[in-house]
């Protein structure tokens, strides 16, 4: 832990040393192009705080808020859909990307997640990945401790107590590792994906060669299936499946 | 003609042998189809004399006689002989079939009267089509190939239907001429009538109105020919398709009023005869024109051009502007069907608005040409579009074969800024005190934004996990060493458990000996001491928490009577009680002593 501490200090003060300014210097910068109506700017700065390693949920509302007044709706479904894996229950992000998503052109019949995966999802993204997986750890430890009173106590009613709790710890931990675990694989291997090209053709096959499926038009999200050089299985929101350049989409 | 010449000829040969007798001869076709124009010629060798022209049946419409005189003049041996002939020749048209009789013509010199044989004619039902039959239709059979150059002979004015090709592919543009053929002087054509072409499709050449006939010989005769209209056909189907004649009225200049037999010639017509015009049917033979389909397996990108052309592609402009017209125009050049060729299948990219080309067709047929696909294209969306190359395939009948034409496609890179059609009307939503103007996204939100710097996940890391492993390890680790504590305190136990009765047994020896010297007061303490070590031992209870009433219990549970419970407590309450009283009212010492030895003795029997 220490040591990731001591890397990320030192990649700050690297970034700070390139960058001149402080981050949150330059993040109220881009509120203030925003606010004056030069909403490029102000993308192009949210944009470059994010690819320096910068998170929060404000900084990808802003840069998805920004983007789509400079007209880039695609991009601004890209953060905005970020955004909402930092903070699921936030509400402006949910209504900005709906708005974003009713000005592109594909429309699609989206079927609803199962109700207790988007629950899990929802409780997995309701704190980072490391907080998971701490308190996980942390309820472990309790879970062996009582555990172990359990295991060496001789009186009757501490012993019947310590089990259960025991027991009730452990299942709580495994759950919080499970929700460690896919926050993880949603804020860092998310397999979905905005097209960001005006306009793609979905292939039967990786490459020119294949017969033409259908056409993406920016902005649809799409969750990437296999991936193949320079290209990628995508499976569109009703279900179809298809090959599309890698270079005309952004992971979210 | 000629043979006529000949019979003629011979004819004076015999009569200068025969010495000036007068023959009449007549020469007429043994049939004749109905509706046919058909000749009689009568010729007899003099001019001296009245001939008298048969009486031809009613249903026959005679024109005519035509009168023509030759005179020959010959020195033999010094002898002169002068030949005469006269031909007469009737036009006649028998109305209705069956078998006629012409009857004898005569004619009366000053001499003689002779008179010609009668004739048998046979009149077939045989229609129009088939005028000029006998010999009009052997020649056109014999000259197939040649398309029935000559016109009919026996006729005067004759029509033709002249084909470029009696053999085509499917679509394969044909030249036709429609062809006049004439020996008489006409005035004038009316009623041209064309047959219907079933199976073709026509296209008119445009053909300057015939004005001068132009003089041909065929066969030796000499005809005035025109042409009256040129046309193309497009067989439409395939198989031996049947071109039905063409009609047509012509005005043919007659001559009319009294006839010198003696000078009855159409050259001195003109001067001596007043001449009126007489309209007369003629019309073409049928044709036939063999159409061969066009082989299968068809190309994909066949779409009906048959013949020889060459194809080019251009468009207004690589680069446009996003929702401009750009326009990319495909040109199909040669000779061949450029009317029914059509349009190119392109694939535009998508992306790009495509529109019904616009086609524009100049010249065609079996001239050059050159048809024009102009396809309007709007690009609506940005990006580099790749118009693929234009593939065309055409029938060429000269190879007999397939040909795909290629012309080159197009990078077209479109620039522009979507989505600038503003003016949509704002949105209200129904309701009954909030207006709704529009709809935009929620503002950003600023602050010092609570920036974190990316952290890796804890749970993609080994380390991570060892936690976990390391903290299961070290639980192991105290339960096994608490584990051997216990087991080693309950071997202690267990010791003592068995050594209990010895220990107490020693312990009330050496307080027998205390007795036995006197130490009165140190009996008592060394006999509680042996039960109460005794008691913890055997109830596995540590000296320091041992009491009266957890030992009572200890005993209970194991079912010892209570006899022996209340046994215990007296001796216990004897020893304490002598242990504070030195000075001895109760039991002796000896005696307690005594007791003690017998209750534990009690004791292991119950306990073991």
């Amino acid at each position: 832990m220490r040591r990731i501490v001591l890397i990320n200090i030192l990649f700050l003060a690297g970034l700070l040393g390139l960058a001149g300014q402080s981050a949150e210097e330059r993040y109220s910068q881009a509120g203030q192009l925003y606010s004056s109506g030069d909403y490029s700017g102000a993308a192009a700065i949210y944009r470059k705080l994010w690819e320096e390693g910068f998170r929060s949920e404000d900084l990808l509302y802003n840069t998805g808020n920004a983007f789509f007044k400079a007209g880039d709706n695609a991009t601004a479904i890209l953060f905005y859909e970020r955004a909402k894996l930092m903070a699921p229950a936030d509400e402006d992000i949910d209504y900005n990307l709906q708005i974003a998503r009713s000005r592109i052109t594909d429309r699609f019949e989206t079927v609803p997640q199962l109700f207790f995966v988007r629950w899990f999802d929802f409780l997995a993204l309701l704190t980072s990945t490391n907080i998971w997986a701490v308190t996980a750890l942390a309820m472990f430890i309790t879970s062996l401790l009582l555990a172990l009173v359990f295991l060496t106590k001789s009186r009757a009613r501490g012993r019947l107590l310590s089990f259960w709790l025991s027991v009730a710890t452990l299942i709580m931990a495994l759950l919080m590792i499970s929700l460690a675990v896919r926050n993880n694989s949603l804020v860092n291997h998310n397999r979905k994906a905005v097209i960001t090209c005006s306009i793609v053709t979905g292939r039967s096959a990786p490459g020119e060669t294949g017969n033409e499926l259908f056409v993406l038009h920016s902005g649809t999200t799409v969750t990437v299936e296999q991936e193949l050089g320079e290209y990628r299985e995508v499976r569109l929101p009703d279900g179809n499946k298809g090959w599309i350049g890698s270079s005309c989409m952004e992971k979210i | 003609m000629r043979r006529t010449t000949t019979v003629l000829v011979l004819f004076l040969a015999s009569l200068a042998a025969l010495a000036q007798e007068v023959t009449l001869t007549v020469d007429a076709p043994g049939s004749a189809a109905a509706g046919e124009r058909f000749r009689i010629i009568y010729s007899v060798n003099s001019t001296d004399g009245q001939f008298t022209p048969p009486k031809f049946d009613p249903s026959f419409s005679v024109q005519g006689p035509q009168q023509s005189t030759s005179r020959n003049v010959q020195w033999v041996n010094g002898d002169v002989k002068t030949v005469s002939t006269t031909t007469l020749v009737y036009y006649v048209v028998a109305g209705t079939p069956g078998t006629y009789t012409i009857p004898a013509a005569t004619f009366e010199s000053r001499k003689v009267t002779v008179s010609s044989p009668e004739k048998q004619i046979v009149i077939t039902a045989g229609g129009s089509s088939q005028a000029a039959a006998g010999q009009g239709q052997q020649q056109g059979q014999s000259q197939s190939a040649n398309t029935g150059e000559s016109p009919s002979a026996g006729t005067d004015v004759s029509m033709k239907i002249l084909l470029s090709e009696r053999e085509v592919y499917f679509g394969e543009p044909v030249t036709g001429t429609l062809k006049l053929y004439t020996r008489i002087n006409l005035s004038g054509i009316q009623e041209l009538r064309y047959p219907d072409f079933k199976g073709f499709l026509k296209e008119d050449i445009e053909t300057p109105p015939l004005r001068s006939l132009e003089t041909e010989v065929i066969d030796g005769v000499q005809y005035g020919t025109g042409v009256i209209q040129r046309f193309v056909l497009y067989p439409q189907v395939s198989g031996e398709l049947r071109i039905d004649p063409a009609e047509m009225t012509v005005l043919v200049q007659e001559r009319t009023g009294t006839r010198d037999p003696f000078f009855d010639d159409p050259f001195f017509d003109n001067f001596f005869s007043s001449v009126s015009t007489v309209p007369r049917k003629v019309a073409t033979l049928p044709v036939t024109v063999r159409v061969k389909p066009l082989p299968e397996p068809r190309p994909a990108d066949f779409h009906g051009a048959v013949g020889s052309f060459t194809m080019e592609s251009s468009i207004s402009g690589a680069d446009a502007k996003l929702n401009d017209a750009i326009t990319m125009t495909v040109t199909l050049r040669g000779t061949g069907n450029l009317n029914l060729a059509g349009e190119p299948v392109i694939n535009f990219p998508q992306g790009i608005e495509k529109y019904d080309p616009k086609v524009t067709l100049r010249g065609g047929g079996t001239a050059t040409g050159t048809k024009v696909f102009e396809y309007l294209l709007i690009p609506r969306n940005t990006g580099t579009f790749e118009i693929p190359p234009v593939s065309y395939s055409v029938f060429d009948p000269r190879q007999g074969k397939y040909v795909t034409l290629r012309a080159g496609g197009f990078s077209v890179s479109v620039t522009g800024t979507p989505g600038q059609e503003e003016g949509a009307a704002p949105v209200y939503i129904p309701g009954e005190d909030v207006k709704y103007l529009g709809q935009d996204i929620r503002y950003i939100r600023n602050g010092d934004g609570r920036l974190t710097t990316l952290s890796s996940p804890l749970v993609s890391t080994l380390h991570y996990w060892l936690w976990f492993a390391l903290a299961l390890f070290v639980a192991g680790a105290v339960l096994l060493l608490r584990r051997g504590q216990m087991k080693r305190n309950a071997d202690i136990a267990g010791l003592r458990n068995r050594r209990a009765s010895r220990n107490a047994r020693t312990r009330l020896a050496k307080a027998n000996a205390l007795l036995k010297s006197g130490k009165n007061d140190l009996v008592n303490a060394e006999i509680a001491r042996a039960l109460w070590g005794y008691l913890g031992d055997r109830l596995r209870i540590p000296q320091s928490e041992i009491t009266r009433d957890k030992c009572n219990a200890a005993l209970r549970q194991r079912n010892t009577g209570e006899d022996l419970l209340t046994e215990l407590d007296m001796v216990l309450t004897a020893t304490e009680y002598s242990q504070y009283a030195p000075l001895s009212e109760g039991e002796s010492p000896a005696a307690l002593a005594r007791r003690a030895a017998a209750l534990i003795g009690r004791l292991d029997d119950v306990l073991d």
